[in-house]
């Protein structure tokens, strides 16, 4: 059994040691008889009590001393009076500072989560639009070359029926673009040249003179062609840096 | 009292040198208790209070009032005390008998035989602890009055006397090492 040191003894007669030493004077005789030893010394160890003062004392050590002492400055009062409310000012105008930028970007925060989906919608919108620029181009040279073809010439009617396929595959990716715009013209107008495209590639008895009249009367082409113009209105022109283009109809 | 004593500092700053006296006056009793018990002598401890609180009248700008006015006059009276049995040690001045000179420990001795003489048997084992304390350092004997008798933490002790907490400890268990060895012979001679 590792005994306690003096050292520790000391301690715990002043009250200052942990409850180890405690528990170990509990169990341990010869460091319980030198506690004891050590406690009786201590306790016979008293000096002489300090006589007693009367109670004028303090005034007497007043009297001595009050006249050997210098007065302080009027003006460290006054200087440490202002320096005092002039730190409260500061802090004041410190706190109403961090308060109005915390505020303020509060406020920030909160605008900025709508300022950036509207911009994101328009951004959407912008990229829709320049992509569909180019389709509805094509849809419409293709509707022009369908109203003024010749059906008798499988030269001309083959070519238009590639270029159908071609535009019905466009078109199916331009249908999905404007889902993300929500745009519900542009969205009914894509339906609609989906619905010819398709019929020009996929009709019955092929690209016939017949067929294309039908088409034209049962599908309505020609305000296809004038749906594309108002909408090529609101295209913005690419090589003008996205002005908005006035009406653009080749018709 | 504290709020009494942070008022009367505030106006001593602005030039309310009277102020000063009602602090003194309110703490004059303890700095002289603490005073006689480090140097062990009644004319040194009123030097220490004057000097202390002429010390604090001095240093009072640098006064924090974040503690107590009584507890950093405290400190500054247990420096003074300290350097005062410094000086003494210095100058050669100390009442201290040889602790070597068996003679010496033998004049001190009381007669134990006779019955009536107990009296004298305590005031001279009294002298005895006296001489046992002057017998330590300043630094010990400060520390084991802060300890023994003033109930001051370690932490406390170190404070007063700006010095490290374990250095506080230190000074204290050998004050106690030193004590009791001299108890120690004084019983086997008595």
């Amino acid at each position: 059994m590792k005994h306690v040191s003096e050292e520790d003894l000391i301690e715990h007669h002043y009250g200052e040691s942990n409850a180890s030493v405690e528990r170990h004077l509990e169990v341990c005789g010869e460091c319980a008889k030198a506690y004891a030893a050590l406690t009786r010394d201590l306790a016979e160890l008293k000096t002489a009590e300090p006589p007693a003062r009367n109670a004028l004392y303090g005034e007497q050590v007043w009297r001595s001393l009050s006249n050997s002492l210098p007065v302080y400055a009027k003006r460290e009062r006054n200087w440490s009076h202002v320096g005092l409310w002039k730190g409260v000012s500061y802090a004041a105008a410190g706190v109403l500072l961090v308060v109005g930028v915390f505020l303020a970007g509060r406020q920030w925060e909160q605008r900025k989560p709508r300022t950036m989906a509207k911009n994101d919608v328009q951004a959407k919108q912008h990229i829709v639009l320049l992509i569909l620029g180019d389709h509805l181009d094509r849809s419409e040279r293709l509707l022009v070359e369908l109203k003024h073809a010749d059906a008798s010439s499988t030269d001309t009617l083959l070519p238009m029926r590639e270029e159908a396929r071609n535009l019905l595959a466009a078109n199916r990716v331009c249908q999905q673009s404007v889902t993300q715009i929500d745009d519900p013209a542009l969205a009914t107008f894509l339906n609609h040249l989906g619905r010819v495209l398709a019929e020009l590639v996929n009709g019955p008895g092929g690209l016939s003179g017949s067929n294309i009249t039908r088409l034209q009367n049962e599908m309505n082409t020609d305000s296809l062609l004038f749906e594309i113009r108002v909408l090529r209105s609101r295209v913005p022109d690419q090589q003008s840096g996205g002005a908005i283009q006035p009406n653009g109809g080749t018709i | 009292m504290g709020e009494n004593d942070h008022a009367a500092i505030r106006a001593i700053l602005s030039g309310d040198k009277e102020a000063y006296g009602a602090l003194v006056v309110r703490h004059s009793q303890g700095l002289f208790r603490v005073a006689f018990r480090i140097t062990g002598n009644e004319a040194d401890a009123e030097e220490v209070v004057q000097e202390a609180f002429l010390r604090g009248y001095q240093k009072l700008v640098s006064f924090q009032s974040r503690s107590s006015f009584g507890t950093w006059i405290y400190r500054i009276a247990v420096r003074c005390a300290l350097d005062r049995i410094n000086s003494s040690k210095v100058e050669g001045t100390s009442r201290i008998a040889p602790e070597t000179d068996p003679v010496q420990r033998e004049m001190q001795l009381p007669n134990e035989t006779a019955g009536p003489e107990r009296l004298l048997l305590s005031r001279e084992i009294g002298k005895m602890q006296e001489t046992a304390m002057h017998s330590l350092t300043p630094i010990e004997r400060t520390a084991f009055v802060l300890r023994h008798m003033e109930d001051l933490t370690t932490e406390e002790i170190a404070s007063a006397l700006g010095i490290a907490p374990n250095a506080a400890k230190q000074a204290v268990f050998r004050a106690v090492q030193k004590l009791r060895c001299r108890l120690a012979a004084l019983r086997v001679n008595i």
